[in-house]
């Protein structure tokens, strides 16, 4: 077993990659691993000619992956939008992988962000002893990518400041990115684009200016749409965590997750799922991940401290820390919702007193 | 000889194009279309300028006018375009589907057997009230729709075939948007003659019969020596009617079914309707956009995408052009993705979606109305023998410039012009014969001389009319008879009142009479004085206010006054011997009743109404909640002084009256008045004194019912109540200056500057 703890998308489905390139009949554009269609059966899985199963990388709309793969096709970039927690990242780095076999370029936007960053730095030893020359340019993800032609990922665009996003306009526009120091430039080999992510949930954002935004075309992902798709992205990614982990612990049990989906569904949609009775709702979003992080955390429990078989006591702290963002706020809510829809149903006692006893 | 089949889907604009490029190469001296026999007279009006679809072919049974089909088309339907290329080119064109008799007639028989299986079952088991209920939705579901369910799916299952998910989009692919159109009708064929051996539906009657007969007309046809005969039908029927089965078996089926009158014309439709589900199956989801492709079948998405760009500009929605060309872009890429020839509506939608609105679906609803439905109202040329009644209203339309409309249109009506005056009274005419195309709404400004009515004309208002067509042959014979009829069988006095206030702005002085004889008969005859009561007000505000219309409000005086008499002389016994609830209603009652009779300003009916409530109040049998709001609204009316107001109240108030009495005499006398009791001290004090002397037990009995008073006031009134209890005043205890705290020195330093800031310059002040 290797010492790295998460690996690259290319890297863990290298195989599935492998085989859909063998399979792939379709064109190509230029410098692009797969045919857009073999990308989008990467993303929502299916059979390939020869029975080779692709797993499903995205659980949802296949028309929402279709748009974004045609934009890539064309010579927009991509803009994925949605709450936190929706997979947008997870999309931006499978898609990337698929194209591009390359998942790796990618920018973590912060409000500390710098221009160069973006576009390139300097090596200023380099700068000081033989002054501007290309050795001592440093080169950015984005950068190399535009000379690879491959996909460039820029994760929270919107909290890079809104000046610093701008520098974004002239490589998204005329592909090209100047460097007036050497009186050169690099233009974009073809197959380069850009990937950004941005929710619309957290406060401080930065909103695109209407130039950029221009340049983007825009695909929001939902939060999942039922009850059993939601449960599905659990359990496949949980188990998926499991292989990683080298966990001890029993596959987790469907209840268990059936039992998270539908707090945090409850929590979050502010009604019970029956729709009877409305309940408030947290400050945190409640996301798909924190319900697969809070089943992760519950086996881990369960594999180290408990008897290796996820029990709602392996849960509950899980539970109450992705609920209970705001201590004074959402602990109340948190308490009305145990007290006044958890308490009531009848199989769920040991949810109730698991957590009850920690709160 | 020889017969064309063409099979095509209703409505598709694809196979509209087909049919016309087919019929043009085909030159056929016969076209036959699958519709009802009995509207073929209407064809002859397809060529006419002035029949602008959509319109459709409405069947009726005229003794029966509710019982109706609707054939719809646009002009990207296919059927129409047979039509038209059968009227330009001068040959024959027919209707092949079943006749409607037959269809009316069968539905008929069948809703009868109904009626009498559920008397059968209701004479088995008396009370069958669900049985009743379920009878009346099976009737409409009959008429909906002939045709069956399935037409859909079948077409899903060859798409599934095919490996697409959605039939209705495989469809449009394969055969709406297809440019290359050889052999498309063969390939239907075959697909549909495939689908019906995997699918028999041997059991639908209606359809054996419905394909009996089409293959009765072209047989038909054929004897009559036509050399090249064109068929139009649904595509599911095309393999049906080439293997024809033998002559006899056809004619066996189609021998002695039931028949029923049926009456046909063109009505104007509108695009929102083509997209429901109607007569003609199913509904299509976006005619705007069929319309566009119909017009301009080679657009990529490029002359769409313009329009949306258009309607977004419109809207204040910033749109470059650029944004429309990364649109376009985006649907050739997804249709390419998806491996269509060409971008669909759903591609383009979703472009749209991703490029211009940011991902936010706000701004697809403004498409989906102005594009992809895009309301649109055909029209008939007024020539088309439509039933009478329907011209005259075509008539009054014109002449009075109110044009009917797919979306709604606001009119703010000046009833002291003459134009005006005469649209309102057309529009209340229409409401009184239930043709609901107005509806009217209070207006913001003061006076009466102003109406606001908002117009929409829809497709089904055609029934109403023709149902109401044998009342009378104008639209002011058929209201006065329908209002007339609807008089003479009204039982209660209220309906009747309506009727006169909804007749008064119809100006129908003949039938107005009438009514008022039918209002004065039934209030003689009536012994319950509340339902005279009930619609006093209603009379009274036609006596006051109808002079504005020109109406002669003295009919209606007479009337009133006469009435008003009626209850002032029934009313003190009727408000005895009541029970409770039955108090509180009446006490509703004599607050319009006395607002009403207030407004008459009449002081011989004032005075013979306050005399009434002088009985009612002095009554000791009245019911008390009664008995105090009389009294109050005597006292109210400066007819009682203070004197006589505190002897009626200490009688109604003393001990030896049961306190629930009392507390209830009270709760009438205080009713609506936390502010008079605030500011009235008289009043105050009365009421004041009176709890303080209530005995502790006895207080405890009266809470309750002081509370029930209490609580109808509002709650700044109950908080102020409180207030002035807690300070205790008793009585009038005016608001006093405190005396001795004022530097006269000082206060007259002010002077100077205050008269300054007053704008006074007196220099002695200064």
């Amino acid at each position: 077993m290797s010492e790295i703890l998460r690996y690259h998308a290319e890297q863990l489905f290298a195989e599935e990659l492998e085989e859909l390139r063998k399979q792939d009949t379709g064109k190509k554009p230029h410098n692009w691993l797969l045919s857009p269609q073999s990308v989008v059966t990467y993303l929502v899985g299916g059979t390939l000619k020869n029975g080779f199963e692709v797993s499903a990388k995205y659980i949802g709309s296949r028309r929402l992956m279709e748009i974004a793969v045609a934009t890539l096709a064309t010579d927009r970039a991509l803009l994925l939008y949605g709450l936190p927690g929706t997979a947008k990242s997870w999309v931006s780095e499978h898609l990337a992988a698929a194209i591009s076999g390359d998942s790796t370029l990618i920018i973590q936007g912060t409000a500390g962000t710098s221009e160069e960053s973006i576009r390139y730095g300097w090596n200023y030893a380099r700068l000081l002893a033989e002054g501007p020359s290309p050795n001592a340019l440093v080169e950015t993800p984005v950068m190399r990518a535009m000379k690879d032609g491959k996909i460039a990922r820029i994760e929270e665009l919107t909290r890079i400041g809104a000046d610093v996003q701008d520098t974004l306009i002239t490589i998204l526009s005329e592909k090209t990115m100047p460097i007036p120091e050497l009186n050169t430039e690099v233009q974009a080999s073809k197959g380069f684009n850009v990937i950004a992510t941005a929710n619309n949930r957290d406060k401080g954002v930065n909103e695109l200016s209407s130039a950029l935004k221009r340049r983007f075309n825009t695909v929001i992902l939902p939060v999942p749409e039922s009850m059993e798709e939601e449960i599905d992205i659990v359990r496949r990614r949980v188990e998926g965590f499991e292989k990683v982990m080298e966990l001890p612990a029993e596959k987790p049990a469907l209840e268990e997750i059936r039992r998270i989906v539908t707090i945090f569904r409850e929590l979050r949609n502010g009604v019970t799922l029956d729709g009877k009775t409305k309940i408030k709702s947290p400050g945190g979003t409640l996301s798909t991940a924190e319900a697969i992080s809070v089943v992760n955390n519950g086996l881990t429990l369960a594999a180290y401290f408990g008897d290796g078989q996820l029990k709602a006591a392996d849960l509950a702290a899980g539970i109450i820390g992705a609920v209970v963002k705001d201590p004074v706020q959402d602990k109340l809510v948190w308490q009305e919702y145990l007290e006044t829809v958890v308490k009531t149903r009848d199989d769920w006692k040991d949810v109730y007193r698991a957590c009850r006893d920690l709160a | 000889m020889s017969v064309h089949l063409l099979g095509i889907r209703h409505h598709g604009p694809g196979s509209a194009r087909n049919v016309k490029a087919f019929l043009e190469e085909l030159e056929p001296d016969i076209v036959l279309i699958e519709g009802p026999p009995e509207a073929d007279s209407l064809l002859e009006w397809v060529a006419h300028e002035q029949l602008q679809p959509p319109v459709a072919i409405l069947a009726y049974q005229p003794d029966q006018p509710q019982r109706a089909c609707f054939y719809p088309f646009a002009t990207f339907s296919p059927e129409w375009q047979a039509m038209l290329y059968a009227k330009q080119k001068n040959i024959h064109v027919r209707f092949m589907d079943l006749p409607l008799a037959h269809v009316f007639g069968l539905e008929n028989e069948a809703k009868e057997k109904a009626e009498q299986e559920l008397e059968q079952e209701e004479a088995t088991q008396p009370d069958s009230l669900n049985n009743n209920t379920d009878a009346v939705v099976t009737e409409e579901e009959v008429t909906a729709d002939l045709i069956p369910e399935q037409r859909r799916d079948p077409i899903s299952m060859l798409a599934e075939a095919a490996g697409h998910d959605d039939g209705e989009k495989w469809w449009e692919h394969m055969f709406e948007y297809r440019q290359d159109q050889s052999e498309v009708f063969e390939a239907i064929h075959d697909a549909m003659a495939a689908l019906r051996q995997e699918l028999p539906r041997a059991n639908d009657r209606m359809e054996k019969l419905r394909e009996a007969y089409m293959r009765k007309c072209i047989r038909q046809a054929e004897r009559e020596m036509f050399q090249k005969i064109a068929v139009i039908c649904g595509a599911w029927h095309a393999p049906a009617l080439r293997e024809m089965p033998s002559q006899k078996n056809d004619n066996d089926l189609l021998k002695g079914l039931p028949k029923a009158k049926v009456a046909c014309t063109w009505i104007p439709w509108t695009y929102s309707r083509l997209s429901y589900e109607s007569g003609y199956g199913a509904g299509i989801p976006s005619p705007g956009w069929y319309e566009h492709i119909w017009e301009y079948p080679k657009d990529d998405g490029t002359r769409w995408m313009a329009l949306v760009a258009k309607l977004f500009r419109e809207r204040q929605h910033d749109t470059s052009v650029a944004h429309v060309m990364e649109a376009v872009r985006l649907a050739n890429a997804l249709a390419s993705l998806r491996q269509y020839s060409r971008p669909g509506l759903e591609e383009l939608n979703e472009a749209t979606l991703s490029v211009l609105c940011n991902g936010e679906p706000i701004g697809m609803q403004l498409i989906r109305d102005e594009l992809i439905v895009r309301n649109r109202i055909g029209a008939v040329p007024t020539e088309i023998p439509a039933p009478p009644l329907h011209a005259d209203i075509l008539r009054l339309q014109k002449k009075l410039r109110l044009p009917a409309t797919a979306d709604f249109k606001d009119y703010s009506l000046d009833l002291r012009k003459e134009t005006d005056l005469e649209r309102s009274i057309f529009l209340h005419r229409l409401l009184l014969l239930g043709i609901n195309w107005g509806t009217t709404y209070e207006t913001g400004g003061k006076g009466t001389f102003k109406e606001q009515w908002r117009l929409q004309w829809s497709p089904e208002l055609s029934i109403d009319i023709i149902e109401k067509g044998n009342w009378g042959n104008t639209v002011e014979e058929a209201t006065a008879n329908y209002v007339t009829d609807k008089t003479r069988q009204a039982a209660s006095l209220n309906e009747v009142c309506r009727l006169l206030e909804a007749a008064i702005p119809a100006e129908l002085p003949a039938v107005i009479d009438m009514i008022i004889h039918a209002i004065n008969n039934l209030a003689a005859a009536s012994g319950d004085v509340l339902q005279l009561m009930e619609v006093i007000p209603s009379l009274v505000r036609i006596s006051r206010y109808g002079n504005v219309r020109k109406t002669d409000a003295a009919l209606v005086d007479g009337i009133t006054y006469s009435m008003v008499d009626r209850i002032c002389v029934s009313l003190p016994a009727a408000c005895t011997s009541v029970a409770e609830d039955a108090a509180q209603s009446l006490l509703d009652l004599f607050y319009s009743m006395n607002d009403a009779v207030g407004l008459l300003q009449q002081e011989a009916l004032s005075a013979s109404w306050q005399q009434t409530l002088r009985s009612i109040s002095g009554n000791q049998a009245t019911a008390p909640v009664i008995g105090g709001y009389a009294t109050r609204l005597l006292f109210d009316a400066k007819q009682l002084d203070e004197e006589t107001l505190g002897k009626l109240f200490s009688v109604s108030m003393s001990l030896a009256q049961p306190a629930a009495v009392s507390a209830s005499w009270l709760e009438g006398f205080l009713k609506g008045s936390g502010t008079l009791l605030l500011l009235d001290d008289t009043l105050w004090g009365m009421i004041y004194q009176w709890i303080e002397h209530l005995e502790n037990d006895i207080f405890t009995q009266v809470l309750p019912l002081l509370r029930r008073t209490f609580s109808n006031f509002t709650s700044p009134e109950r908080r102020k109540l409180g207030e002035k209890v807690r300070t205790g005043q008793v009585g009038s205890v005016h608001n006093q200056a405190v005396p001795g705290t004022i530097n006269t020195d000082r206060a007259a330093r002010g002077i100077p500057v205050i008269m300054q800031i007053l704008g006074f310059t007196d220099p002695k002040l200064v």
